[in-house]
């Protein structure tokens, strides 16, 4: 979800590459287990299930992910969403009413025999629910992954780190992370690489943007970002039917966001939204700390209790954890520090 | 602030010998000198490397901190010829770096520096071994062993003394034993690791213009050589982790 000002970010989205972005990465962790969730399916939309049917396409993702993030010397830190906001009730909700209609048309287009059709489905269906988050938790724990919750909303919390120098970037699909003030936000890490949009197979490259870019290129402040968020949608307030990105962009330059507001939206008020953008709770200080990981305990709870297959797991193991005892292997400096 | 003139060709062996590792890296400009110390994506190989102010024609400049697209200003280099005079200046702010030649002047765009990794900590090493080889040796071993094998095992026999390269293919081995004529050993000690070629590759182009490198040595510990570039005006350190035999 999050708030759709993707067309006012035209030259403001800069490509970059796995190698070009080491540093510390905040990332929304409930928008990227919801992005693996969606994406590492089969070709009817099928999650990966254990035999006992529980979905793993989460525990593929972070493992593979982290392994690639690891190499390429981004070092990743995972903030969980903690209590949402009394005023995003109405988005959950909304999201609610779109995943059983993404599960009752799944069923229907499998019975139909139409796989791109369930695939779409099944990806609207994508549920982030406590088992999910539990097991991916413990497999973070296993991997030496710092992750915490957030006081409120995910992205603020990446936001204020990488204001503060604990992380170097924030990471989402949503630009909401841009609302909350972050000043680096990048994009598709998380799903990068050759994906399925609409039935066909598109290659997604992770792209950097920089919010002091993105405002002067506008012309507007962090305020009036906002309140283009709150005219057209956010996850807290629902738009004005009829004002899209542009329209918004030309409302809040000539000053007339409040007068549209109490015009179109009287039920709507911005102060809370704007407030809650500017101002979200977040935790000060947190000193993220990455271990060392447990082959053991990954191999636990990958092989043993999902039912991975170990010769999946273990050459993803030799990349972040170095060779298995006896083989041979490239070692890495950090074996000397 | 820095503001500076290099020849081509001392320029040249700097951005070589730094991209040998790497594409981008933090450079620390002060009045003595430049400095950068830069690990690869996979934190196999390190370099450190110091170039003195007396490597340049001219030299002034204050402390500050510079983030190079190292692959960007090989490829500008590609348009300097051998001797020409290169000129260097920072604009005011520290974002755009001038890089004059002839009658060409390049404005190019730095990066931010807290994009790029922070300079890494040198490894704690204590690797008992050192001998002093010409960089030439060094790298025709290199490319000798890379025509059977992705990897070479570095070796000193402390009895004869003898240091020996030796590279196993899947079907071909070959073996290069040079003693006390061809080598000097400044510490004896035993020594043997195991080196991939695909790093070594790239570290012996620059190694091989190198009238003497330093190897240091332990068991199963990473390599280091140092040399110096620039007439000797510059220090370079490269390090390299080792791979582990199979038992």
């Amino acid at each position: 979800m999050g708030v759709s000002i993707r067309p006012l970010l035209e030259g403001c989205r800069h490509p970059v590459s796995f190698g070009d972005i080491p540093g510390v990465a905040a990332i929304d962790a409930n928008n990227a287990l919801y992005q693996f969730l969606s994406i590492i399916r089969q070709a009817d939309g099928t999650p990966l299930q254990d035999t006992r049917g529980r979905v793993t396409s989460h525990l593929s993702g972070l493992l593979f992910r982290t392994a690639h993030f690891l190499e390429n010397g981004i070092m990743p830190f995972y903030i969980f969403d903690g209590p949402p906001p009394e005023f995003k009730a109405k988005t959950i909700a909304g999201r609610r009413g779109i995943r059983e209609a993404g599960e009752v048309e799944w069923v229907k287009a499998l019975e139909r025999g139409d796989t791109d059709a369930a695939y779409r489905a099944a990806m609207q269906s994508t549920r982030v629910d406590s088992a999910i988050l539990g097991s991916g938790k413990r497999l973070l724990d296993a991997l030496g992954i710092p992750w915490m919750e957030a006081p409120s909303e995910g992205e603020a919390q990446s936001a204020s780190f990488v204001n503060n120098g604990i992380a170097t970037y924030s990471v989402s699909q949503d630009y909401d992370s841009l609302l909350f003030g972050a000043t680096v936000l990048v994009r598709n890490l998380t799903v990068s690489g050759k994906r399925r949009i609409g039935g066909r197979q598109v290659t997604i490259s992770p792209e950097r943007i920089y919010l002091s870019e993105f405002l002067e290129t506008l012309g507007i402040t962090r305020e009036q970002l906002i309140q283009i968020g709150i005219l057209i949608g956010t996850d807290f307030n629902e738009g004005i039917h009829g004002i899209g990105p542009k329209k918004a962009l030309k409302i809040v330059r000539e000053g007339r966001f409040s007068d549209v507001m109490a015009e179109k939206a009287p039920d709507t008020d911005p102060e809370p939204i704007m407030e809650f953008f500017l101002f979200p709770p977040v935790a000060e200080a947190y000193q993220p700390e990455w271990k060392p990981p447990d082959p053991d305990q990954i191999i636990g709870i990958l092989c043993d209790e999902y039912g991975f297959s170990t010769e999946r797991i273990h050459p993803v193991l030799e990349r972040i954890a170095g060779p298995q005892k006896g083989q041979s292997g490239q070692m890495r400096l950090d074996a000397w520090n | 602030m820095l503001k500076a003139t290099i020849d081509a060709d001392t320029f040249r062996e700097l951005i070589d010998a730094i991209s040998a590792l790497v594409g981008e890296c933090r450079l620390h400009v002060s009045e003595s000198g430049i400095a950068t110390r830069a690990v690869d994506t996979s934190n196999v190989a390190m370099i450190s490397l110091e170039l003195d102010a007396a490597a340049f024609q001219t030299y002034s400049a204050t402390q500050t901190e510079i983030g190079l697209d190292i692959a960007k200003m090989k490829n500008i280099l590609g348009m300097v010829g051998k001797n020409d005079p290169i000129d260097l200046e920072l604009d005011a702010e520290g974002r755009k770096l001038s890089v004059s030649f002839k009658s060409y002047r390049y404005s190019i765009s730095l990066l931010d520096t807290k994009t790029i990794r922070k300079d890494p900590n040198p490894p704690t090493l204590n690797l008992p071994a050192v001998v002093k080889v010409t960089g030439e040796v060094l790298n025709n071993a290199i490319k000798a062993a890379s025509v059977v094998s992705d990897k070479i095992a570095f070796k000193i026999d402390p009895t004869k003394p003898a240091f020996t390269m030796i590279a196993e293919g899947d079907t071909d081995n070959i073996k290069l034993e040079l003693g006390k004529d061809e080598i000097e050993f400044v510490q004896v000690a035993e020594a043997r690791s195991l080196f991939s070629l695909d790093y070594l590759k790239d570290m012996g182009k620059v190694i091989g213009r190198s009238n003497l490198i330093e190897i240091q040595l332990g068991i199963d510990h990473p390599v280091q050589f140092l040399f110096t570039i620039a007439q000797d005006s510059g220090r370079v350190t490269y390090l390299l982790a080792p791979r582990i035999e199979a038992d």
